[in-house]
């Protein structure tokens, strides 16, 4: 479904932000990359989605590489759900209207048809109630879920996630992470750049350290967790998983 | 004092009122219009976009409005091979000075939106025109509103102006009368008190739109 060859991306200062990573995501799976901040992690899943250019490498999305020229970005985008740490949901707009601005605009469907579809996924995401709301009344594990369901609206093939729970209170993290897990089940393709290690264990395929723009470890998940080989690995998992 | 010489051409400097607000809107609107535009082409990093713009803003924001008023009364009709006549040549002067203030207003504005919410529109699909048009646009008028409006009550004073090139409004009526009559402390201090007036009213407007942005959740 993704596959990622020999990624490089640097900025205009010339370190490499991504170095060399590779990594192929199935139909299906779901994969987690945890790593330091700075470590590039938010930079590759941009690269995903033709948000961030990279200079080396090549990505397929679907078998549609993300870099060639003759690509419609914009309609590999509407393929790919992403869901970012700070929600950015548009305040101007009330949460339906969220939901359903890029199925009325990039998929051309009628507001009725868009509108029934936005109020399935707010009940799947459970806040049936809040579709005249605007996002600021919201809570940040509220805003969050609606985000997810905006993604969802345009029924991607494969949900790109960052740090979705970071900047939410602890006791707002299980109701977005429940949502996602029930996703992953779901059978969705799903890249979550995450620290929740319990969600990794829960539902992921494969667990990938980076670091410094590296894949420092890589492995399915119970190897990961049972056999982290690198030190640095350790030393974060360590830290994180006090 | 003769109070009465205003009652006695009331409605003759009303008339000058109505163009001086035609005049008005059209500036407002139009130099909006085309000052969002520019402001556009403001943050494009594409430089054959961002630096005829750049230019121009700063050629119009270096020029006095009163010779840009002039410029286009004595160069419109020569482009365009006959007399346009006062109003029109005016209005094109007004829309291009205005524009270049209103650009600057609108970079601002767009700055102020976030990248993460440009992200979060073309990961969704959508293109550029539609982010600007249904996510950018409307969040960067908002917080753009205070210095809108402040710049449309400038607007509207400097309408005022048009008297240079024989433009029948608000003022250069009054002046008119004043001609005829010889009632001067009069007559500025009626014109005075009517620009009070009208920009009060457009500044308590400008207040509603503000807290009424202020009300909607941010
Ligand atoms: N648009 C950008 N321009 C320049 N440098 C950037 C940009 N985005 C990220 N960086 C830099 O790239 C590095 C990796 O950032 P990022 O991908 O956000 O890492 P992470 O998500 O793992 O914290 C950081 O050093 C950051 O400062
Ligand atoms: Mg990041």
């Amino acid at each position: 479904m993704i596959q990622i060859r020999q990624v490089s991306l640097w900025y205009r200062d010339g370190r490499k932000v991504v170095d060399n990573v590779s990594a192929e995501i199935r139909r299906g799976q779901t994969v987690v990359i945890c790593g330091p901040s700075g470590s590039g992690k938010s930079s590759l899943l941009r690269c995903i989605n033709g948000l961030e250019r990279f200079q080396e490498g090549e990505i397929l999305v679907d078998g549609i590489s993300v870099s060639s020229p003759s690509t419609d970005l914009h309609a590999l985008r509407a393929e790919i759900g992403m869901v970012f740490q700070h929600f950015e949901l548009y305040p101007h707009m009330t949460v339906l209207d969220n939901i359903t601005l890029a199925p009325r605009k990039v998929r051309k469907k009628t507001r009725q048809e868009a509108e029934t579809k936005a109020m399935e996924l707010l009940n799947r995401v459970g806040i049936p109630d809040k579709a005249a709301v605007y996002p600021g009344e919201l809570s940040g594990g509220q805003q969050q879920r609606v985000a997810i369901a905006r993604s969802l609206a345009m029924e991607p093939k494969a949900m790109l996630f960052d740090e979705p729970t970071s900047a939410l209170d602890p006791e707002m993290i299980k109701e977005v992470l429940d949502v996602m897990v029930d996703l992953a089940r779901s059978g969705m393709t799903m890249v979550v750049v995450s620290h929740e290690m319990g969600f990794a264990r829960e539902v992921a395929d494969e667990v990938i350290f980076m670091d410094a723009g590296r894949f420092i470890e890589k492995k399915a998940t119970a190897s990961f967790f049972a056999s982290a080989e690198n030190p640095r690995t350790r030393e974060f998992l360590s830290r994180i998983l006090t | 004092m003769d109070w009465n010489v205003i009652a006695r051409n009331l409605g003759f400097m009303a008339g000058g009122l109505v163009l001086t607000f035609q005049l008005a809107a059209l500036a407002i609107g139009g130099g909006l219009l085309l000052g969002i535009l520019l402001g556009l082409c403001r943050v494009s990093s594409v430089s054959w976009i961002y630096y005829p713009s750049t230019a121009y803003v700063h050629f119009f924001r270096s020029q006095p409005l009163i010779l840009v008023i002039f410029w286009f009364y004595f160069l419109v009709p020569i482009l365009v091979g006959r007399p346009l006549g006062a109003f029109p040549s005016t209005v094109v002067a007004f829309i291009c000075f205005e524009a270049a203030y209103f650009a600057e207003i609108v970079r601002g504005g767009l700055q102020s939106v976030s990248r993460g919410q440009t992200m979060a529109a073309y990961a969704c699909g959508l293109r550029y025109s539609q982010v600007q048009l249904h996510v950018v646009i409307p969040q960067a008028l908002r917080n753009m509103v205070p210095a809108l409006t402040t710049q449309a009550v400038v607007i509207f004073q400097d309408t005022s102006l048009a008297y240079v090139i024989g433009l029948r409004e608000f003022l250069r009526r009054v002046n008119l009368v004043d001609t005829r009559e010889v009632r001067s402390v009069e007559l500025y201090c009626f014109a005075g008190l009517v620009y009070l007036v009208l920009c009060s009213m457009g500044s308590i407007l400008a207040r509603r739109l503000e807290q009424r942005r202020g009300a909607a959740p941010a």
